[in-house]
């Protein structure tokens, strides 16, 4: 497939150069456009969703905490890239609304059957407001609707505040609880990593509620992993310093093929801790650890994996690459951003950083994975 | 060690999995859900054991049960629905055949796992890695579980079926209660409940109603000739062309037969306008002539109003007085509607109680019939009219056009009839006595719309006939053309009965309208009775001779005898023979007379 791309980017906060970037874009005679924008931006609501409303061109995309253009992290600015094909974008909106999965299914055979994308399709991105609070069961409940053997890469948009503002990009506006899933006219591929090990468990998880981690092994869960976290490390936790020690020890939900989804301990509030995505009750989970080397390493691998093994010629690659890594890393960052472009053999590479990423599990099912390095290409 | 609580976590998070919901497919889908996640399936589907009627069920022993798919996930495999997925499909019927786990690896390195659900179905996963015997053996008291839930799920499922079947009895009992089961309007019953109410709300709130009560006219003779069949599609028509009218403030009721109600509410100030209004829109409903089986219907209505709570507050006396005034329209016929006055209510009473004077009148052998001899040509007596007097005890001999509309509102009209049937029989009877000369034919008697449509008429008349043991041509019917058009179906097939006993008919005032000469060819009658008014003066009027002389002419065209009544005068006589009049009747001869003086004169 060889496709021409149009890229372009700013390090301005400024909405006006935004604006002369999306002219640009529009003149590139681009049918549809990948936007996305820094959140430190700050730029005026109403004006930005003016301008995407009155944009001819299919848009789609989100405010990130920050952006990746080839081996560069974008802190402010903008970046956007057309595509000369028109790309189905299916907006599910007011999600936060529906308590009922009942609803929830209705919702997405009827979004899906009348955007006439239901059938045959099989690669996806995805674009969602990280603050959805039911996005675990959207997940569930669009795979069972889509077909089996699909593809999909995706990335939660919003701040590191973690208050809830506009923050996905459709041709309506910017949209707060809503989801976008954008149709690809070529099929993608992916690759994902985490790098992060096992140092103690299994604990059971014996009281959970969706992504509030109640008790583990039948005690408070932020008793014994704060006991866990203290004994193992020089880190002391006090009133204030939960994420700043968390982030280095997330938790990590093992499947059967000893696989491990990690969840980043984000909050702790009494004695239970607050996860960036649902721990099932009577699952086993394991206290993680990693260094910069094999978080790097992993993300090596990843893009290793996606780019040696594609059949065919990609034009372009998207990151959605936990912030958390950033976060972690520090300078380092900037190695896996190189790393992974230095093994990237397309035209273009970008991507966001962001709150939860999507990516198929190895048996095909949708999952909402933490920390970790989504690759796509397509 | 971390392997054996693995699968401890896993049989634990599996069998909290169970049970969440109360509905079958709710439940298992909720399982699967976890399957789903916790073993790392591609995909997972459901089968269940059916019963006779394809719905899911418990195994009977020895009994052979279909399976059928309940849930797939996902539900999509290319394009195409799980179910239909041959490799599925043959996996399936394998697992059904050995009742026992089993799996199967396919050619694309995924594989398939079948475990049975005990006593209920199959549950098939797919995977990308071989799930290891112990993971498949604990499995196996989750299954027991799960079977355990479907049943409670089963049970369920027939309680909620019974309950709903229960309810939708409810609700269609209580819909049947309060609305009429061929238009769909409310009923008498809930009209009454809704008028109650509507008083009471109109008193609080010191505001004016109405109700309006419709009757459509003439509608008995299309449902006595064309079937009840015609007449309510016909009924259904109109209600369906009434609710049209339905608002937050009318609401519309079927009171019974042809009858319906239209109860208002909240009237404004000007509540007589708005009441004409709404009855200019019900005129306006019946313009559309109704058509059924191909058959044009053109109807009319009658409607009478009152308002409430001005002119009463009980429901019952509005529903009376509404009926009175619907009745006083009628009687008019008028179709611009009539609102209720006492004075009516006190014409009813009379009208009552001169009913009653003629039941009295009857019981005291107060009737009498009179008898007004007919001639031919030559002078002799042919028969006679018989002709009903009464003697009314305070107003003295009563004229028939007085006591006959208000008998015929009634059913009084069938034992007046049927008296007339009997004594004419029984004078007969005395006539045959005497020594007739050969000239001398029969009597006839005048016979009532009411009785005519009585279903054994017929049979009434051969008995009075043979109770008396008269010959059966010695009686004749007269019945008026406008009777006989308003019935036609029923005349004509009584009059063919009655004719095969030897009995004939008269067709009386004829000429006095309707389209004549397109029944009368249908009309196996055997007298034309020419009215008096084209007799009285034929002499000096050129127009009612040249009416006569076609009447005489359309009896000889269909050989039937023709009779003039009403002759006074030698002259009217003299000219109704030169048309060719060959009968006559009148004063010219001899006035009505009693039995006995008719007897004398048949005996001189």
């Amino acid at each position: 497939m060889n496709t021409e791309l149009f890229t372009w980017h700013t390090q301005s906060k400024a909405l006006c150069d935004f604006n002369q970037g999306l002219n640009l874009a529009l003149d590139s005679g681009s049918k549809s456009l990948l936007i996305l924008t820094c959140y430190d931006n700050n730029y005026p609501q109403a004006q930005l969703s003016k301008e995407l409303s009155n944009c001819p061109a299919v848009i789609f995309g989100g405010i990130y905490p920050m952006l990746i253009l080839q081996d560069t992290l974008i802190k402010t600015g903008a970046l956007i890239i057309g595509f000369a094909e028109k790309f189905d974008v299916t907006v599910f909106s007011q999600l936060h609304e529906i308590t009922k999965t009942s609803d929830l299914e209705d919702l997405v055979t009827s979004t899906l059957t009348k955007q006439n994308n239901f059938y045959g399709q099989d690669s996806f991105l995805m674009f969602y407001d990280a603050l959805l609070n039911n996005i675990e069961r959207f997940i569930d409940t669009l795979f069972e609707c889509l077909d089996h053997n699909i593809t999909i890469a995706g990335g939660g948009a919003g701040n590191l505040e973690f208050t809830q503002q506009p923050c996905i990009f459709s041709n309506q506006g910017i949209h707060t609880n809503t989801v976008l899933l954008v149709t690809l006219p070529t099929k993608i591929s992916t690759g994902v990593a985490h790098g992060w090990r096992i140092f103690q468990g299994p604990l059971l998880v014996s009281d959970a509620e969706q992504q509030t981690l109640k008790s583990l092994n039948y005690q408070p869960a932020l008793d014994v992993y704060r006991q866990a976290i203290e004994s193992y490390s020089d880190s002391i936790f006090n009133d204030d310093n939960f994420f700043d020690i968390a982030k280095h020890f997330p938790l990590g939900i093992e499947d059967i093929n000893n696989k491990l989804i990690v969840r980043d301990p984000i909050l702790a509030q009494q004695n239970s801790i607050q996860c960036a995505g649902e721990v099932p009750i009577n699952s086993l989970v394991y206290l993680l650890e990693s260094d910069a080397e094999t978080l790097i390493s992993s993300a090596e691998q990843a893009a290793i994996a996606i780019f040696s093994s594609s059949q065919q010629i990609n034009s372009a690659s998207m990151i959605f690459d936990c912030i958390s890594r950033v976060l972690y890393l520090g300078d380092n960052f900037d190695k896996e951003l190189n790393i992974i472009a230095k093994h990237c053999n397309t035209e273009a590479l970008f991507g966001v950083l962001s709150l939860g990423e999507i990516a198929n599990s190895p048996s095909g099912s949708i999952q909402l994975l933490n920390k970790s390095t989504v690759i796509s290409s397509w | 060690m971390n392997k054996a609580l693995f699968i401890i976590s896993l049989q634990h998070q599996l069998a909290m999995a169970i049970g969440n919901k109360l509905e079958l497919k709710a439940m298992l889908k909720a399982f699967l859900k976890v399957c789903f996640n916790r073993l790392s399936l591609t995909s997972a589907h459901i089968y269940l054991y059916n019963d006779e009627h394809g719905e899911p069920c418990k195994i009977v022993p020895d009994v052979y049960h279909s399976t059928q798919h309940l849930i797939s996930i996902p539900k999509f495999k290319r394009s195409k629905p799980w179910q239909s997925n041959s490799i599925l499909k043959q996996f399936v019927a394998q697992l059904h055949a050995c009742q026992a786990s089993t799996s199967f690896q396919c050619e694309n390195k995924q594989y398939l796992f079948g475990f049975i659900i005990p006593e209920h179905g199959l549950l098939i996963i797919e995977t990308h890695y071989f799930i290891e015997e112990e993971v498949q053996k604990a499995l196996e008291p989750i299954l027991q579980k799960l079977a355990t839930s479907c049943y409670s799920s089963l049970i369920h499922g027939s309680l909620v079926k019974e309950m709903q079947s229960k309810q939708l009895i409810e609700q269609k009992i209580a819909y049947q209660a309060q609305h009429d089961a061929l238009t769909g309007l409310y009923n008498r019953h809930h009209l009454n409940a809704l008028l109650s109410d509507t008083i009471k709300e109109a008193y609080q709130n010191n505001y004016v109603g109405s109700i309006i009560f419709i009757d459509l006219n003439r509608f008995k003779p299309i449902n006595d000739a064309m079937g009840h069949s015609v007449g309510d599609k016909i009924l259904l028509n109109f209600a369906n062309r009434l609710n049209t009218l339905r608002n937050n403030h009318i609401d519309i009721a079927r009171f019974g037969g042809d009858e319906f109600i239209l109860l208002v509410k909240r009237l404004n100030t000007n509540h007589e306008l708005t009441v004409k209004d709404i009855i200019n829109k019900i005129n306006y409903l019946m313009n559309t002539p109704f058509i059924v089986n191909n058959n044009t219907f053109n109807l009319s209505c009658s409607i009478g109003y009152v308002f409430f709570p001005l002119q009463s507050s009980t429901a019952n006396n509005l529903i009376k007085f509404a009926d009175i005034a619907m009745y006083e329209a009628k009687r008019t016929k008028t179709d611009q509607g009539i609102c209720y006055q006492p004075i009516m209510s006190e014409k009813i009473k009379k009208r009552l109680a001169y009913s009653d004077d003629i039941k009295q009148g009857l019981a005291h052998d107060d009737f009498k019939l009179f008898y007004q001899p007919q001639y031919n040509q030559t002078g002799d007596i042919i028969g006679a009219e018989a002709l009903l007097r009464w003697q009314h005890p305070i107003h003295g001999m009563e004229s028939p056009s007085v006591y006959i509309p208000i008998a015929e509102e009634s059913d009084l009209i069938l034992d007046i009839g049927q008296w007339v049937l009997e004594k004419a029989c029984h004078d007969i009877k005395k006539i045959e006595q005497l020594n007739l000369p050969d000239s001398f034919r029969k009597i006839s008697i005048n016979i009532s719309a009411k009785q005519l449509i009585q279903h054994n008429f017929q049979d009434k008349v051969k008995q009075a006939i043979a109770q008396s043991d008269i010959c059966t041509n010695r009686l004749a019917l007269e019945l008026t053309e406008s009777l006989l058009v308003e019935n036609l179906e029923t005349s004509i097939t009584l009059i063919t009965a009655l004719k095969k006993d030897g009995i004939d008919c008269s067709i009386d005032d004829f000429g006095t309208g309707y389209s004549s000469l397109t029944y009368l060819k249908q009309i196996p009658a055997g007298i034309l009775k020419i009215d008096r008014s084209f007799v009285t003066n034929i002499d000096q009027s050129k127009e009612t001779a040249a009416i006569a002389s076609m009447i005489i002419n359309l009896g000889k065209t269909f050989n039937m005898e023709v009779i003039a009544e009403g002759v006074e005068t030698a002259e009217e006589l003299n000219c109704l023979k030169h048309l060719g009049c060959q009968h006559f009747q009148g004063y010219y001869f001899n006035e009505p007379m009693p039995f006995d003086s008719f007897f004398s004169l048949l005996l001189n």
